[in-house]
């Protein structure tokens, strides 16, 4: 039958083409022998696709940076000059990002419209193509099954690449602006269609989860679970999913910025209020709330989940948290108790 | 109480981070660290197009120091400025306690829910407010004065510490000369000095000792948990249900639009489905602010 693939070679030539147009063109790049991270790539060479199990960060950095100007001031006097600042408007594309990070980005668009638009966001995510590439592997941080994504979920990409194992991809064009970036980059070929590898097997009762979450709030076995978390906030920022942010003030003499920079609902000072009261000050309280924004508040208020399962949050954790392990002793304290 | 259709979009690409730029017109001191700032939009178009409804607050800022959420303590009323009352307490509250008039500050709003005044028409009013808690309600006092004949009786009970923590002191004197309103000014026991001529006790002490009576009323309470808390039973003895007591609460906040995921309680943001809630809502409410 009819298959259109793209031999990797081809792939490449393509990423270096647009890198040569002035396009951002950012896939995985290994970084050393322990470390693959989505970077701007400076040629195709440096993508690699495979011989991972995913990269240590996420692909929202390039519609959300970490550290962005919102606008900027001069101070004459006693006079103000506000320059307001325009999103970017360069064209980008991002080759082999894992479906659990594609899917992130349409699972975010839903906040940064809500009611207000977050025009910074929604300017670069217009602006952006992402080519999704299925995972051939997986690890035990991995839990997109569990999140009703699997590694071949297609939500939130334009296109999808399925490794065929012989120096080519199939191609599986989903939107126009696939569509416009493959135009005439694929061929077609007489051939049967490569199995997709099995993903992760679904292991997280979110049943038992949302049960957890809906009831005792104050239920002192978050502090069993969490309280080793020494909130650096690693898991949020490696996370493709979470999007607090801080907005500071950045002077130098008379002229400055107001700019957004990631922040992490981990971090002590996180709800701090001006008075000292801080409504969540202990770590337990803290996860609670990383737990019910992802698995609940975000559910209810648009419709879905706000974790994809890539496990990069345990991944990067170094006392063994993250989202998976805190689900897992969730369900195990609630099969004990019933159990009782 | 419904919330109230949520704030119209911003038109389109158009940065909603970016402040109005305020000029200063008055400056005034209520304690040893509360000053409060009466300030007008610079642009004048914007002045024009500018409304809000009393209850809602903004985002005051000084340039080179950071951005305060704080409740728009004017009365919606008052088309040739807005105001803003607060402590000073840190970084940006520091600079804003150095302004003058003409300065130049930046303001973002408004934003939040807002006061039901119309579900209030036609009712009794009990106005409750303990310390720095009297701006959130000094606007909705306002509003109901100045449009008097929608609102039946009102009465409001201030207190704080001592007579040095009592804000707007001048204005509560002017409340008290409209028709069918009544002050009543209370400091904490050991709190009052030599020439206090107000009640001396706490808030819901002196609430039950004015032995109110209504018969459709509706209270605004606004202050300390305890002093909140005391306060329930004697209003619900007066005949008010759950969704007849409102109250603004506080969280700590950066965007003020629902985005940066700081000021929720539980799926309640502050910042988009308050910050003013019922009795009925509070109480669903978890303890998270």
């Amino acid at each position: 039958m009819a298959v259109e693939i793209i031999k990797k070679k081809a792939l490449a030539a393509l990423a270096d083409s647009l890198i040569g147009e002035g396009v951002l063109v950012a896939a995985p790049k290994r970084i050393d022998e322990s470390i693959v991270l989505y970077e701007a790539l400076d040629n195709a060479s440096q993508m690699t696709l495979e011989g991972f199990i995913r990269p240590g960060n996420s692909i929202k950095e390039f519609v959300f940076p970490r550290h962005e100007k919102l606008y900027e001031y001069k101070l004459e006097g006693k006079e103000i000059e506000l320059a307001d600042i325009e999103p970017p408007t360069q064209r980008q594309v991002i080759f082999g990002s894992r479906p659990c990070d594609s899917a992130a980005l349409s699972i975010l668009d839903a906040v940064m419209s809500w009611d207000y638009d977050d025009i910074f966001y929604q300017k670069r995510r217009e602006n952006t193509t992402i080519v999704s590439v299925v995972c051939g592997e997986f690890d035990s941080h991995c839990f997109c099954t569990s999140c009703g994504l699997s590694n071949d979920s297609d939500r939130g990409s334009d296109a999808m690449l399925l490794d065929r194992g012989d120096g080519s991809y199939e191609v599986h064009i989903l939107t126009d602006k696939g569509k416009t970036l493959f135009e005439g980059k694929t061929e077609q070929i007489d051939a049967e269609p490569v199995d997709v590898p099995a993903g992760p097997p679904a292991e997280i009762d979110l049943a038992a989860i949302d049960a957890f979450l809906e009831g005792d709030f104050e239920d002192p076995r978050w502090n069993e679970m969490a309280l080793r978390c020494v909130g650096c906030g690693g898991c949020a920022y490696t996370c493709p999913t979470c999007h607090c942010f801080d907005i500071v003030d950045e002077r130098r003499g008379n002229k400055g910025a107001r700019v957004r920079n990631w922040d992490a609902c981990q971090h002590c000072m996180f709800t701090m209020h001006a008075s000292g009261h801080n409504p969540r000050e202990n770590q337990g309280q803290r996860q609670r709330q990383c737990v019910m924004h992802k698995f609940n508040i975000y559910k209810d208020k648009f419709g879905e989940l706000l974790c994809t399962g890539c496990g990069n949050c345990s991944r990067t954790c170094s006392v063994g948290l993250g989202v998976k392990p805190v689900l897992r002793m969730i369900v195990q304290l609630t099969s004990e108790q019933t159990q009782e | 109480m419904a919330p109230l259709a949520t704030k119209e979009r911003e038109k389109p690409m158009s940065n909603i981070y970016l402040p109005d730029l305020m000029e200063i017109t008055e400056v005034k001191q209520h304690t040893v660290d509360v000053k409060s700032l009466s300030m007008r939009f610079q642009d004048e178009k914007r002045a024009e197009e500018f409304s809000f409804r009393v209850g809602q607050f903004g985002l005051f800022s000084v340039f080179g120091y950071g951005e305060s959420t704080f409740n728009i303590c004017s009365s919606s009323t008052w088309k040739d400025r807005i105001e803003c009352c607060f402590r000073r307490t840190g970084m940006n509250t520091d600079a804003l306690w150095n302004v003058e008039p003409g300065d130049t500050i930046g303001f973002r709003g408004a934003y939040g829910n807002s006061y039901p005044t119309e579900e209030w028409e036609g009712k009794d009013l009990v106005f409750i407010g303990g310390g720095i808690a009297m701006p959130p309600i000094r606007c909705a006092i306002w509003y109901c004065l100045e449009n008097r004949d929608k609102f039946g009786d009102i009465t409001i009970i201030y207190g704080a510490r001592t007579p040095g923590d009592l804000v707007y002191r001048d204005e509560l004197d002017v409340w008290a000369t409209h028709p069918n309103t009544k002050v009543i000014q209370t400091v904490d026991p050991g709190g009052e000095t030599p020439d206090w001529k107000g009640e001396v006790g706490f808030i819901p002490t002196v609430l039950e000792n004015a032995k109110l009576q209504s018969k459709s009323a509706a209270a605004l309470v606004i202050g300390p948990p305890i002093m909140i808390k005391l306060s329930l039973p004697v209003l619900e003895g007066m005949g008010l249900g759950d969704t007849d007591i409102l109250t603004s609460l506080e969280n700590r906040m950066k965007c003020g639009v629902g985005k940066c995921g700081r000021c929720n309680c539980g799926s309640v943001y502050v910042c988009k489905e308050g910050p003013v809630f019922t009795l009925e809502q509070m109480k669903q409410l978890p303890n998270d602010y």
